[in-house]
């Protein structure tokens, strides 16, 4: 008997770390409707909406909670530099791109847990009312420190971080087709050791 | 053996979709909880400081925006939010408990002076003189300000701006007509 009930415990316990794990992976790596990729950066378009399926609005709420629906704002993240590496504190990138067509925008920079990094610089965002624009551009310096850049944002205690993309008020173009947007590039420059 | 493997498997999509189904009503119970918790109760806004890397409410905020959440509670009828007016971006976000952002407007729809939405439980009476009736589809969710200063003075000027911003139970006194 007790064979028996350890048998079926275990088989318990297997579905539903099983379980747990697969919806993990679904919510995290799976494309469902309405999500797009533009240059490494991605979004949903069913962010907030009230059309969201359930892996959207699992996706939403353990990534972005209250997030605004598509007409008032869009939202791109990325956790990878162009060329597909996973963004990583050790190393420092240059963020180039343009003005977005959006009433105001920002890059804001997130830790591995997905908040702010725990650090002081007050380099966690760049955005279109404080960038210094160079020509009809900005660079930015994605590092620990901060050395000469114009615009830098701050990786110090960032571990494998991700960027942030906020489009407030998207022009009616970007709306309808956030994959025409022409999004910030970013390059990976030197990694600590020489990774 | 082939039995066993069945039951796993069964287990397994028992669990993934109950997870993936419970997940958002979950975490926004927990949200709405902390928003309360930081205004001392529902139906009042929490005057968020500004966000730094001790912010660790809500995942990925926005450090250029200042924020205002209220926890709404429709339990023993409406709410009325009351948005005050800023020279740069301000919006109102509506969230209902499975996340869903069924209401947004901002300044530039909200003009230049106060503004005041009626949040009323979906097909509940609208009480008398109320404006701007907005339903939602769910007791309780989350009322989110949204207000653009992404410099200290720029905060401290919304700081003293949203001072005028309510989210308030509709007094019981007020009678209500059907609608």
């Amino acid at each position: 008997m007790w064979k028996t009930l350890l048998f079926a415990l275990t088989a318990l316990a297997v579905g539903v770390a099983l379980g747990l794990g697969s919806a993990w992976t679904a919510v995290s790596r799976l494309s469902f409707s309405g999500r797009i990729t533009d240059g490494g950066w991605t979004t949903n378009l069913n962010t907030g909406s009230t059309a969201a399926d359930p892996y959207t609005r699992a996706a939403v709420a353990r990534d972005g909670l209250l997030a605004l629906a598509r007409t008032e704002t869009v939202y791109f993240n990325r956790s990878t530099d162009d060329a597909g590496a996973p963004l990583d504190a050790a190393c420092v990138y240059r963020l180039k791109g343009r003005d977005l067509p959006a009433r105001w925008w920002s890059v804001t920079l997130y830790d591995q847990d997905q908040y702010l990094s725990r650090n002081e610089d007050g380099a966690h965002s760049i955005d279109a009312t404080r960038v210094v624009r160079a020509g009809d551009g900005y660079e930015a310096t994605v590092s620990v420190t901060r050395g000469d850049a114009a615009n830098w944002l701050s990786t110090r205690n960032a571990g494998k971080f991700s960027l942030s993309l906020r489009l407030y008020n998207p022009d009616p173009a970007v709306q309808a087709d956030p994959g025409k947007a022409v999004l910030p590039v970013v390059e990976k420059v030197s990694c600590a050791g020489g990774v | 053996m082939g039995g066993t493997l069945l039951r796993w498997l069964l287990v397994a999509a028992v669990v993934h979709g109950a997870a993936v189904l419970a997940a958002p009503s979950v975490i926004m119970g927990k949200a709405i909880a902390r928003v309360a918790q930081g205004a001392s109760g529902v139906n009042r806004f929490n005057h968020q400081p500004p966000v730094t890397p001790q912010s660790r409410a809500i995942v990925r905020p926005s450090p250029d925006l200042a924020y205002l959440s209220c926890a709404y509670d429709l339990t023993n009828g409406p709410v009325r939010i009351r948005i005050a007016p800023w020279d740069d971006y301000v919006s109102l976000s509506l969230f209902a408990a499975n996340t869903d952002n069924f209401y947004t407007i901002n300044d530039r729809v909200m003009g230049d002076a106060l503004y005041e939405v009626t949040l009323i439980r979906k097909g509940k009476p609208i009480p008398e003189g109320a404006v701007n009736v907005v339903e939602s589809p769910s007791v309780k969710g989350i009322a989110l300000e949204r207000r653009l200063a992404p410099s200290a003075e720029r905060f401290a000027l919304a700081d003293e701006a949203r001072k005028q911003s309510v989210c308030e139970t509709w007094l019981a006194s007020e009678p209500a007509r059907d609608g």
